[in-house]
């Protein structure tokens, strides 16, 4: 007997409850995994979330998802999975603080086959009925996720350089320079 | 630690565009936040690739589990009715997803979260903090003993000492789930059946289709042997994605 199809469960809002200890300490730094350093080039990511009327939120939830220093996901679907880098798990949480600023420590991912180095972005808040997802680039490089965006709106997917290992991807939910966001 | 990774046993995984009537609404009249905070620019298409038919398995490395059982023991027993929550998290192909981390949270009895947002609009709980952070079994299920949440009045912040309040959240149970790939990441929430409330909420009816919003509604089941003590709600959470073969038993 073949099972019936299921249609995905509707999403919901955060909620303006999420409880502060679900932001683990350590969540947001990737370059440590149970104490055992990940290989590759150590990067800082932050950034800013504003809303319509530039206010910074609070209490935001930031996940981000990306392959290791070799450009491999830890994931059976990648048919390199067996050379991952066991101690880069490649998931983070950060949640942003009372000027609406968000941080991770990561390592420079690598390419992946047919993609430009870049990080997925997840955010989840009170007021987003749905999560929102994004994309972060290092370069306006060819990538077919980056040209799927209007030629104009590129240039806010590419994190700016601040330092010799730190990024900035500020995030503006709509507005102004609102980030592109993705229909999936 | 095995134990803790998710079993992945049908891949590639492929994931297509939704209903949008199954879906919420981002804009939600009455929920003044809403306009504030959702894109205006139409959201861009883009074609899944690796990257995104990938996620993280082993999320449970990386953050703290917390146990099945919030509603407490003996002394320290939280008030209200004790419920037992049985649910089954499975793909599109009705394929259990195991070894699935799932966070929940939700208010005590009296519609009060243990949260600095919140308001001393009814009283804390000591025995109860309203979280749990669980993996799924084999079969897809997760299993919770808690108390059944109040209803939570949302505010809105027009006045500063006795701010007006916007609408009564019916009683609801709050969920964050990791599933195999980054596209079948899912926040959601759960209602009981029988509320009042749940015909008022906007939250719960920005879902247009009325058949997607009664997927979002606990069950109550026939009181059996065990537990004993408690009132037993089903639920199904439904993931993103399914197998390249479609499941066969």
């Amino acid at each position: 007997m073949k099972r019936a199809a299921k249609i995905p469960t509707g999403e919901s809002t955060l909620g303006p409850f999420f409880p502060p200890r679900y932001v683990d300490a350590g969540a947001n730094d990737l370059t440590l995994l149970e104490g055992r350093k990940a290989k590759g080039e150590a990067i800082e990511i932050s950034g800013r979330v504003l809303q319509a009327d530039g206010t910074p939120l609070e209490n935001l939830v930031v996940e981000i998802w990306q392959a290791d220093a070799a450009g491999i996901y830890r994931h059976p679907a990648d048919p390199r999975q067996g050379q991952a880098d066991p101690n880069f798990l490649g998931w983070g949480r950060s949640a942003t603080d009372a000027d609406g600023q968000y941080r991770f420590k990561t390592i420079r991912p690598g390419a992946v086959q047919g993609r430009a180095p870049h990080i997925n972005f997840m955010i989840m808040y009170s007021g987003l009925m749905r999560i929102l997802k994004t994309t972060l680039f290092f370069e306006d490089v060819p990538d077919p996720v980056l040209s799927a965006v209007p030629p104009g709106r590129k240039v806010l997917l590419v994190a700016r350089k601040q330092g010799q290992n730190s990024f900035r991807f500020d995030i503006r939910l709509t507005g102004e320079n609102e980030t592109p966001f993705f229909d999936d | 630690m095995l134990s803790t990774l998710m079993k992945v046993d049908a891949f590639p995984t492929l994931v297509q565009p939704r209903d949008e009537r199954t879906q919420p609404a981002r804009i939600v009249a009455g929920y003044p936040q809403t306009p504030l905070r959702n894109p205006a620019q139409p959201l861009v298409r883009r074609s899944p690739t690796l990257s995104e038919l990938t996620g993280p398995l082993d999320v449970a490395r990386r953050v703290k589990l917390l146990g099945g059982d919030i509603a407490g023991h003996g002394e320290r027993q939280a008030i209200g009715q004790l419920i037992h929550l049985k649910v089954r998290v499975m793909d599109e192909d009705g394929a259990p997803v195991g070894g699935a981390v799932v966070e929940m949270w939700q208010a005590n009895a009296a519609g009060r979260y243990i949260h600095p947002n919140d308001d001393d609009h009814a009283p804390p709980d000591p025995n109860f903090y309203g979280a749990a952070r669980l993996v799924t079994d084999e079969s897809g299920t997760f299993e919770l003993r808690t108390v059944k949440p109040g209803a939570y009045p949302v505010r809105l912040v027009t006045h500063p000492v006795r701010p007006a309040t916007a609408w009564w959240r019916p009683p609801h149970v709050h969920f964050s789930v990791f599933g195999k790939v980054w596209l079948s990441r899912l926040v959601t929430q759960m209602y009981f059946a029988g509320e009042p409330l749940n015909a008022l909420d906007p939250i719960l009816n920005a879902v247009p289709d009325a058949a997607a919003r009664e997927r979002l509604v606990a069950q109550l089941v026939p009181p059996a042997a065990e537990p004993s003590d408690a009132l037993v709600y089903e639920h199904q959470i439904v993931l993103r994605g399914r197998g390249a073969t479609p499941a066969q038993p």
